[in-house]
């Protein structure tokens, strides 16, 4: 068997990643790892850590102690826009898509990581430039497509209903063309039915693009659902790591979340 | 076979020769206003750029142009004046050369301005571009070779109708080709939000920095038509007031908008004409305008639904 591909931890690795701001430790020594193509949950009461965790993949905060490495290189302490040229992708808690531009935009723009002209070709405007920019079209179109968001492509993102806003950011994300994607409490405000949709989104997107997903989710049913790991924070550190069959048996989830019986 | 872009922009180019040529027969005041009009053009053009398209708040396109302005007119007036000389070309000639000289000056001092500030999020950028505005006209006023405060008099009038819209629709020209593609499409990203566009990859800093620069550049050139048309230039003509007119010909025209902001410009400038005679007073009526705008149509006057279509040419 090939030992590179099917080992797990080798997209994403943590090592003892720890936040403090001021005298507050949000996150103390949190080790995970992220193979290929898997879908992991990262769950925990709130003010656990979770989107701490997630905003210093993303960049957004640089760890105080501990590194992070992608596809074994580190990428500790980069800006945001550096890790996603990288190959990490994300969407936010509270949608945050272009809102003037229109729905074609908001994707096309997110391929710029892919083009090869540079910014004084737009002014040239050869025909290298030009076949280009017809191939990103297409690209996005194509893209649209297959998430049925093609239909209000010259709409202003502003205008979708929620449901399709959050559509909209993970197609977005996906036109970086990501080799892990981060969702950020995607279930958020969705209705039970909604939930269901968003499901079945999220595992065909897996399938069909080829990548892992790192989902911080509060919905259980979400998580347990579609997740195949799933790592529990509670107060900055982890708790639990396991199957979501494990995860429901693990007596420090079960206290975490539902609290303990005190012993005399 | 050309862009469509870039045919239409050649089609200006030679209308605008055309007209030039027969430019002695239009009355001189009127021509004088027209060719004030094509600057101004360029200045609210190149502003959009920065303030409308990459959602900055820049206050000092008056520094940029007045760079240009005493960049070319040093060139062509001051001591510059015996370099060309030497060099034995007729200086209107060289006036391309000129101009492009004072826009490359406003691009490196914006560049300089620009690369601190621009890494800051939020209001900085208007309080630096501020007080920039101010620092330039008093150096200009303490430089005693360029005339000190009492100006740069003498400049040749090189400006022609050719030059002015020339200048003018190459500026247009640039800032759409620049918005309109791929890559352009992340000014906009930018100006819509500066997190999201961060996370997908976009470098903001470094897009901020080049709508900057571009910006001051073409400033900067029409600094010099400004230089070259009026033949005399003094510090006190670019002050604050002078960087509040471009600014509220941009959010007249609807920030981020081209067409909008061209006709902004065409009618600011013959309005300030018209009101020449009210003199200081001027500055109150731009005011009152501007509160009515932003109270009654905060999107700019020449806004209207626009679906921005992709096209590759």
């Amino acid at each position: 068997m090939n030992s590179t591909s099917a080992q797990p931890g080798r997209l994403l690795h943590l090592d003892n990643v720890t936040i403090r701001f001021g005298g507050l430790t949000a996150v103390s020594s949190v080790s995970a790892s992220l193979g290929e193509n898997e879908l992991t949950g990262l769950i925990g009461p709130n003010g656990a850590g979770k989107t701490t965790v997630f905003n210093m993949i993303t960049g957004v905060y640089a760890p105080t102690e501990g590194a992070i490495h992608f596809e074994n290189r580190p990428v500790t302490g980069l800006k945001p826009f550096a890790i996603t040229e990288r190959g990490i992708a994300r969407t936010f808690q509270n949608i945050r898509l272009f809102p003037s531009l229109s729905v074609f935009d908001n994707v096309r723009v997110a391929f710029h990581l892919h083009v090869t002209q540079s910014t004084a070709h737009s002014l040239t405007r050869g025909r290298k430039f030009r076949a280009e920019e017809r191939d990103i079209i297409d690209q996005t179109r194509a893209l649209l497509d297959i998430f049925q968001l093609a239909r209000v492509q010259d709409e202003p993102a502003k205008s979708l209903p929620y449901g399709d806003q959050r559509r909209l950011e993970i197609v977005r994300a996906l036109a970086t063309r990501p080799k892990l994607l981060l969702l950020d409490e995607p279930a958020a405000g969705m209705n039970p039915a909604e939930k269901v949709e968003l499901m079945k989104l999220i595992r065909f997107i897996r399938e069909k693009f080829r990548l892992s997903i790192l989902l911080v989710e509060h919905d259980m049913k979400v998580v347990m659902g579609i997740c195949e790991r799933i790592h529990v924070l509670e107060y900055g550190r982890k708790i639990a790591e396991g199957t979501p069959a494990e995860i429901r048996q693990h007596p420090a989830v079960v206290a975490a979340y539902l609290g303990k019986e005190v012993n005399h | 076979m050309l862009p469509r872009s870039q045919i239409v922009l050649l089609i200006s180019l030679a209308t605008a020769g055309i007209i030039s040529a027969f430019s002695s027969r239009i009355d001189d005041y009127i021509l004088d206003v027209v060719l004030g009009i094509g600057i101004n053009i360029i200045l609210a053009v190149s502003l959009n750029l920065i303030n409308g398209f990459t959602g900055q708040f820049s206050l000092g396109h008056a520094g940029f142009m007045a760079v240009g302005a005493y960049a070319a007119g040093t060139l062509t007036t001051g001591p510059g004046k015996a370099w060309i000389a030497a060099a034995g070309v007729s200086p209107a000639v060289l006036f391309p050369f000129v101009l492009f000289a004072g826009g490359l000056a406003a691009a490196f001092v914006g560049l300089a301005v620009g690369a601190p500030s621009l890494r800051l999020k939020g209001d900085y950028l208007a309080i630096v571009t501020l007080g920039f505005g101010e620092i330039i006209k008093v150096i200009l006023q303490n430089i005693e070779s360029l005339g000190g405060s009492r100006g740069m008099v003498g400049i040749p009038s090189y400006t022609t109708f050719f030059w002015s819209f020339g200048a003018a629709a190459i500026t247009i020209y640039a800032a759409w080709a620049l918005v309109n593609s791929t890559l352009g499409r992340g000014f906009l990203a930018v100006a819509d939000d500066e997190i999201a566009a961060e996370a997908m990859g976009l470098n903001t800093t470094r897009y901020k920095i080049i709508a900057f620069v571009t910006g001051a550049f073409f400033a900067g050139i029409a600094g010099g038509l400004y230089a070259h048309l009026k033949g005399y230039i003094s510090p006190a003509g670019f002050d604050f007031n002078k960087s509040i007119e471009i600014v509220v010909m941009v959010i007249l025209g609807g920030m981020g908008r081209h067409v909008g902001v061209v006709i902004a410009a065409v009618l600011l400038t013959v309005l300030s004409e018209k009101l020449r005679d009210f003199g200081d007073k001027r500055m109150i009526v731009y005011s009152a305008l501007l509160i009515l705008l932003m109270l009654t149509r905060p999107q700019g006057l020449f806004t209207w639904k626009s679906a921005r279509k992709a096209s590759p040419g």
